[in-house]
């Protein structure tokens, strides 16, 4: 099983190296690629120096963007899983097993890692509004697709053969995470959830107010909703 | 409408034909595009050319006054337009993102294909 793990980074200088050695040190069969998205800091430099995986963006695009240009990378390069992985370190290698095991095991299309799950001890829950956002976000799921996804903008997953495809014809740009996990459970693909864990930041920002949360939480409710509209169900096996 | 009002409508008039013909001439626009500009040329000039005609017209769709009926179908058409626009712009930003994508894997791909052959060479 060739596995890759896409890690999109933006500005992310004072993490892009760590975690790269983190997933070398974590095993020697598990390829990666960086997506530089346009950065403007030395993240090019530091990816170029130490002869790390990596595609620079020509342009800023944005997370979407970025990740979509890792499952064409995937899809071009034949890979079997396909693992998004944060560049910024929020997101424990450790756990690439786990996110892997009911794909190979043939029990799922998407997998996503879920902070939530009772089973998680995570170390970071992130705060109350996020949550009370992603609760509200895993409603509308609930209600538009008939399943629980508890961690919606969860960006840590794994994606099999069939989604990397879609993927890579196909990435919403706008809100990715739970607007893709939307259309995947739609056109009937097997969406589990596995509990993992996630670390706080350990250098640079993250840019959540409580306003943004809201204002993200509105546009994502639209935004999944319409989605889901225009897509017809594919009974698959 | 006063003389001196419909006289000043047509050298308007005129003027805007001009720019548009000159526009598509020197194909600044789309013919498909085009086609809309020259029709909204066409409808000022038969506005202007036959007397009463709006006045008339918008007495029969029951408009109080002559410019109420004249800023409602300047504002549908403005709608049309900008929706129009949208629905562009939306595509091209699709066809942006991809470009962008596929450009930035072969200057990959180019990248590492100059490294094997440098390792080959030495």
């Amino acid at each position: 099983m060739k596995v890759l793990l896409i890690i999109p980074a933006y500005n992310e200088e004072e993490n892009i190296l760590r975690v790269c050695r983190e997933i070398e040190e974590y095993s020697s069969e598990i390829d990666y690629v960086v997506i530089n998205d346009g950065s403007r800091d030395k993240t090019k430099s530091i990816l170029e120096e130490n002869h790390l995986n990596h595609v620079n963006l020509v342009h800023n695009l944005g997370i979407g963007g970025a990740v979509q240009t890792g499952y064409r990378y995937a899809y071009l390069h034949h890979y079997d899983i396909a693992i998004q992985f944060d560049g910024d370190g929020q997101h424990d290698i450790n756990y690439v097993k786990d996110i892997c095991e009911p794909i190979i095991e043939g029990k799922a299309n998407l997998v996503i890692g879920t902070r939530y799950l009772d089973k998680s001890k995570s170390s970071f829950q992130s705060t109350f509004m996020r949550r009370l956002g992603s609760r509200l976000i895993s409603f509308m799921i609930k209600c538009l697709c008939k399943q629980k996804i508890t961690d919606p903008t969860s960006g840590f997953r794994a994606a099999d053969k069939s989604i990397i495809e879609e993927f890579a014809k196909e990435y919403p740009t706008d809100y990715p995470e739970p607007e893709s996990t939307v259309c995947m459970l739609k056109k009937g693909y097997r969406v589990t959830e596995v509990p993992v864990n996630m670390k706080e930041r350990v250098a640079g920002k993250s840019f959540v107010s409580p306003w943004t949360s809201i204002d993200y939480m509105i546009k994502v409710s639209l935004a999944i909703f319409i989605d889901s509209i225009g897509i017809k169900k594919e009974r698959r096996k | 409408m006063g003389l001196t009002l419909r006289i000043a409508l047509i050298i308007v008039t005129v003027i805007y034909l001009f720019f548009i013909l000159r526009a598509i001439k020197h194909k600044k626009v789309q013919i498909s595009f085009s086609i809309f500009w020259i029709l909204t040329g066409l409808v000022l000039v038969i506005a202007l050319a036959i007397p009463n005609l709006v006045e008339n017209i918008s007495h029969l769709l029951g408009f109080e006054l002559t410019v109420n009926m004249i800023f409602c179908v300047a504002i549908f058409i403005c709608f049309y337009l900008i929706f129009n626009l949208n629905i562009i712009l939306s595509k091209e930003n699709k066809k942006n993102i991809l470009l962008v994508q596929e450009i930035s894997l072969l200057k990959k791909r180019v990248e590492d294909l100059e490294e094997k052959q440098k390792e080959k060479n030495s």
